[in-house]
């Protein structure tokens, strides 16, 4: 009995777990990629669905049958069950709430019991929004656990693909592979200005030079 | 396939058809509420061929144990545990007939056991892991269950990775502890067996073994790991080439967390003797690469790492020198990960480094050079900044970070020694002309990077290698600036060290060829010029005063970019080209008349182009109103970056002629305005426009307010009207009472706008409010809040007064909701202070008619004891945190004002009625009255916090 979201013959198919915290933007991830309208309200996933995205490569087409699946536990469904054969993940997490990147180790977890050695991106979603509450160089899990960690922005398609590339990469076992055509994406948003965000980091950058740093300025986290 | 198992295929299937699976999924659940409903599961985890069979019989007694466990009767329980430990065997089938389970199910099982063993152990099932060790003998498909069981424990229960409760702490502590108090010796016993026994028949089961054993090193007794038997075999696997690989790294795990395990520092030197890493990693690594490469390095620096804590005690150099070099050898490692592991460790040894060690540090400076230059083979993707370029970029930037940090810490340790190793790079780049593009812009990162700690007396100095390095990169041919990264890298630079240019003004002509001249502004890659502009602004900014007498050949040089055409949208960052001439012709040292033949010949043409193109718009179709709205976009962020270098006290005050060329600018954008009221990222940019001009033109742009309030109040959404409500209150505060007709007209249409946005009730505030929709809304009430605020502390409350149709009302009791109960304290704030000012304004006493009648009840029953007191009691209400401490206060005051108003009826209601409400003793309430009546408002404030701690105590000890 085939499970669905695997390969139907003469295809190069993947199935994805997305998986994190509810309201961390899963769902609005996933439909950037379809025709379907960006959603700004929220609907807590039930259970689970399935979206094929596809994408081309310079190998050929590619097709993700991502698993969004149900953050909050009272609609669980099967819950780790979904995660049943799935070949790559992502873990998401919203920079704007602390408490969803603290539990990324527990979906990380969760995760690897079901599916042993996949590649996993970890991504640290709305980095459109501007009082973030998890910085870029708090985020240090991925570290650890030799994960890929991307800073997206579902809004505005700020690295919409690299998740996607990164584990294409992965799963080809070819570093050099790359899209040759930009997938079609809901519009943005939101627009990140990021010359405007070089910018204002350079700037703050440049501010906090002037002085002699204080010494433990720059020591590791 | 029976029916039962179907049922759960299809509930997994989210593809199946919905009845169905709606059917399916019923069918699973009721199934979980049947009695027999334990007896099932273990028979199908037994007998059923699917693994999804299996995992959801799995899932339904993880369930069950976590849930009702112990209300289960004993039989049942005892099925369970009995049940779970068959599976663990294998139900002893013959390992050589049996198909392996899949390792979904084997974890999954692994969990379940160890819920099991978090309720039952070591109370119920005290011979849990004893059992668990007496079947290792049954082969190595049990060995590997144990080995899951033992990692599953970790992760479900022990490891401090995780959020855990205090309860899940305690737990922890009690397995912990029973373990080591019972079996933990057995269990090592069996490790060392295991990985004895399986290394070479099943190097992954040896390493599996490997792998929950370094789980356990930090909590159990080291003598069990760090012993004659267990090192010996460790070393030997890690240093065997014709080991498994994976089995290697499993044992460099382990060493790493017998090293890192903590212990005082006597006995962990003895352990580092004894292990003697540096020789054994010396001979290993030549070939090394990939994970175990990883894995190998990760060891050796955290060995290193305890060497460098031991030397803060004792003399570890010689141990550091044998160890260093193989650090080295991984830090320089071409691939990325495996160098990244030694910058932790190479940073901790730079900070305590001394002197003697100046040529290691030199070493380190070399290898951060060299890894940290591009790839040759990048040099064009670079240049042409395309997908690859930007990746190869943001890759490096990702790795530099790590590498630079290392770099400011040799820095800072031996500034000499930085110094003079980097000068002696850029002598080796700037002496010949074919330096290739890497080591350039290498060198270059390095000398920018050394300006970061920089301080100003050496860029004062005129000798040095600094001074000498920054005349040399001025004044001599970089080679290799038509390269974008080099080009880019060089003008950074250049910018950093401004500061130096200032204290030598010679080189302000050159420095002046490099941002005029193909290298910066005018250089042929647009990614080079339009970051080139930006900079450019900045160097104006500092060199302000040296640059006036280059004034006319600055701007014959950036006349063109200077121009905006239809034809080409330009990068924002261009503009920064008028924020600079703006700088420049704004200086006041300018004489008058060039002044103004400047200003006038940048603003004109754009008021010209203005007109053009506003008078051409009947002859552009529709599908060129995109076109006509980007340019006249473009000339509005023109004057308003032009406008940053121009001040009130200039325009207004000494040169009001060159405010008249400005003031020009106000009708010409309003014009655009009207020609296209409903263009929301035009409407955006002229209100910055306009906040600009209140800021520099001051009172003289008042005449043309109303009409610009009117056409920009065409709007509806609500982000448009936050900025509009913003520049309202910034209007508002500057010209005060002036403001009173124009407020007037447009109050109550403002207010029907928030109040159709706004959604009826408090903004809902959870995980689900968490978007950006709530944001807008959250942020257009505040700058809302703000609005009412600068309306009442400028004496407009008036406007407020004749809100017809029930309005009043609704702003009245939208403030006193949220002076009580709004998330943000400073919202509360805000509202206090608006709701005490009304109270001002509107409440009669015996001198005073009461301006909106019925107020002075409404603020006496309502907002005296909703806000003033009730508020006060809730549990949220944090006296530690700074911001409601700073609101009590606001709140002391208000009541200060309403005992002002509204006197003797305030003070009654408030000790007979509101105090005695919350279990107010009458002593303490009339002590309130006093100090109400007679304490200025800073001694009001500190009995007011007292009073507000006691009155806390009072409620809540009543409430128990």
């Amino acid at each position: 009995m085939a499970m669905p979201g695997q390969a139907t013959p003469g295809e190069v198919s993947f199935k994805l777990v997305i998986v994190g915290d509810g309201g961390t933007g899963k769902t609005t991830f996933v439909k950037r990629h379809l025709t379907g309208e960006f959603e700004k309200k929220y609907e807590p996933t039930m259970g689970v669905e399935v979206h094929p995205l596809d994408f081309f490569t310079n190998c050929g087409r590619l097709r993700f049958y991502c698993w969004d699946t149900a953050g909050q536990e009272k609609f669980g469904g099967l819950r780790d069950g979904y995660y049943i054969h799935g070949q790559c993940a992502i873990i998401m997490f919203d920079v704007t709430a602390r408490l969803t990147y603290k539990n990324v180790p527990t979906w990380h977890r969760d995760l690897c019991r079901v599916c042993e050695n996949i590649p996993i991106v970890l991504c640290g979603n709305k980095v459109d929004v501007k009082n973030r509450q998890v910085k870029a160089k708090q985020v240090t899990f991925h570290r650890k656990k030799n994960l890929q960690y991307y800073e997206i922005s579902a809004k505005s398609n700020y690295n919409f693909e690299k998740p996607f590339l990164y584990l294409a990469r992965k799963l080809a076992g070819d570093a050099n592979l790359h899209f040759v055509e930009t997938p079609a994406l809901a519009p943005p948003e939101v627009h990140i200005d990021l010359a405007a965000q070089q910018l204002n980091e350079q700037e703050m950058n440049n501010a906090a030079a002037q002085p002699l740093p204080d010494d433990e300025d720059d020591a590791f986290d | 396939m029976d029916d039962f198992e179907k049922a759960i295929f299809f509930s997994f299937n989210p593809t199946v058809d919905a009845n169905l699976k709606a059917q399916a999924t019923a069918f699973v659940q009721q199934a979980k509420q049947s009695p027999t409903i334990i007896q099932a599961c273990v028979e199908k985890l037994r007998y059923s061929q699917y693994a999804e069979v299996q995992f959801w019989c799995l899932q339904a007694l993880e369930e069950i144990v976590k849930q009702r466990y112990s209300s289960l009767a004993s039989q049942q329980r005892h099925l369970i545990r009995s049940s779970l430990l068959a599976a663990v065997c294998f139900y002893d089938r013959d390992a050589s007939s049996a198909p392996a389970a899949p390792p979904f199910i084997r974890n999954k099982l692994a969990q379940v056991v160890v819920l099991l063993l978090c309720i039952e152990y070591p109370s119920q099932w005290p011979g849990a892991f004893v059992e668990l060790i007496s079947f290792l003998s049954k082969g190595p498909m049990v060995v590997d269950m144990f080995c899951r069981i033992l990692i599953a424990l970790d992760e479900e229960v022990i490891s401090l990775e995780f959020q855990r409760s205090p309860a899940e702490l305690a737990l922890a502590t009690r397995i912990k502890d029973a373990m080591r108090q019972q079996c933990i010796g057995q269990i090592a016993a069996a490790w060392y067996n295991l990985v004895a026994v399986y290394r070479s028949a099943r190097p992954d089961l040896a390493a599996l073994v490997l792998e929950a054993m370094q789980r356990y090193v930090s909590w159990i007794d080291i003598g069990l790991v760090a012993n004659e038997s267990f090192i010996p075999l460790m070393l030997e696997i890690l240093v065997s080439p014709q080991e498994n690989r994976g089995l290697r790294g499993a044992a460099a795990d382990c060493l790493l967390a017998v090293v890192s395990k903590r212990m005082d520092s006597s006995a962990k030197l003895a352990l580092l003797r004894q292990l003697r890493l540096g020789p054994v990693c010396a001979r290993l690594t030549s070939t090394e690469d990939g994970e175990f490469g990883s894995k190998l390095s990760a060891l050796l620096t955290g060995f290193a790492a305890e060497i460098l804590e031991c030397g803060k005690e004792r003399d570890t150099g010689e141990m550091l020198d044998e160890i260093l070099p193989s650090v080295f050898y991984f830090m320089q490692h071409g691939d990325e990960d495996i160098s990244s592991t030694t910058f932790l460790f190479l940073s901790n040894f730079v900070k305590s480094a001394t002197g003697k060690q100046a040529t290691h540090l030199r070493h380190i400076l070399e290898l951060i050079r060299y890894r940290m230059r591009y790839s040759a083979d990048m040099k064009d993707a670079l240049d042409v900044f395309d997908r690859e370029g930007e990746e190869e970029e943001e890759r490096m930037d990702e790795y530099r970070k790590e590498l630079l940090v290392l770099f400011r810490s040799v820095y800072r340790v031996a500034p000499e020694v930085t110094t003079s190793f980097v000068k002696g790079v850029l002598v080796s780049i700037l002496g010949s002309s074919g330096t290739p593009f890497e080591e350039v812009e290498a060198g270059i990162t390095l000398l920018y990077c050394l300006g970061e700690g920089v301080p100003e007396s050496s860029l004062k100095a005129d000798t040095g290698d600094l001074p000498e390095m920054l005349g040399a990169i001025l004044t001599m041919t970089v080679p290799g600036t038509s390269h974008r990264a080099v080009a880019i890298v060089f003008l950074e630079t250049v910018i950093r060290y401004v500061k130096f240019v200032q204290h030598h003004e010679a080189y302000v002509p050159a420095v002046l060829g490099v941002f005029l001249d193909g290298r910066g502004i005018h250089h042929p890659n647009p990614n080079v010029s339009s970051k080139a502009s930006y900079l450019f602004s900045r160097l104006v900014r500092t060199l302000r005063l040296q640059l006036l007498p280059y004034v006319d050949s600055i701007l014959q040089s950036l006349q063109d970019t200077l121009c905006i055409s239809a034809k080409k949208s330009s990068p924002e960052e261009k503009f920064y080209t008028f924020e600079a001439v703006g700088f420049l012709i704004g200086a006041e040292d300018l004489p008058r008349d060039k002044q103004e033949k400047y200003l006038s010949a940048v603003l004109l043409p754009l008021y010209q182009l203005v007109e053009s193109t506003l008078a051409s718009k009947v002859s552009y179709a529709d599908g060129n109103q995109a076109a006509t709205v980007a340019l006249l976009q473009q000339i509005v962020l023109a004057i308003n970056h032009f406008s940053k270098g121009f001040g009130e006290q200039l325009l207004v005050n000494s040169r009001p002629e060159l405010g008249n060329t400005f003031k020009q600018s106000v009708d010409v954008v309003l014009r655009i305005l009207l020609a296209y009221p409903r263009v929301d990222a035009l409407r955006s940019k002229v209100i910055s426009f306009l906040h600009r001009m209140v800021d520099i033109l001051g009172s003289s742009v008042f005449p043309i307010l109303p009409t610009a309030i009117r056409q920009l109040l065409l709007q509806s959404e609500s982000k448009d009207l936050v900025e509009f409500i913003q520049l309202l209150n910034q209007l508002i505060n500057k010209f005060k009472s002036a403001m009173n007709t124009i407020i007037q007209e447009i109050f109550p249409s403002v207010v029907d706008r928030v109040f159709f946005l706004l959604p009826k009730g408090s903004i809902p505030e959870n995980v689900v409010s968490n978007t950006e929709e709530m944001r807008e809304l959250q942020e257009l009430q505040k700058a809302f809040f703000n609005f009412l605020h600068a309306v009442t502390s400028n004496d407009l409350s008036s406007v407020l007064r004749f809100q017809t149709g029930g309005r009043l009302n609704e702003i009245i009791l939208l403030l006193l909701d949220s002076s009580c109960g709004h998330k943000d304290i400073l919202v509360r704030k805000i509202c206090v202070q608006v709701l005490s000012r009304l109270a001002w304004d509107w409440c009669g006493n015996s001198t005073v008619v009461e301006q909106v009648p019925g107020f002075h009840r409404f603020v006496i029953d309502r907002f005296a004891a909703d806000c003033c007191i009730r508020s006060i009691l809730q549990a949220s209400f944090n006296l530690n945190d700074a911001n409601t401490v700073s609101l009590l206060n606001e709140i002391a005051s208000a009541q200060k004002t309403l005992y002002e108003r509204c006197g003797e009826d305030f003070l009654i209601q408030m000790a007979t009625k509101v105090l005695p409400a919350v279990r107010c003793p009458p002593n303490m309430a009339e002590e309130y009255c006093l100090h109400i009546q007679r304490s200025d408002p800073k001694v009001l404030k500190t009995f007011y916090r007292n009073f507000a701690e006691k009155l806390r105590f009072q409620y809540n000890s009543g409430n128990q």
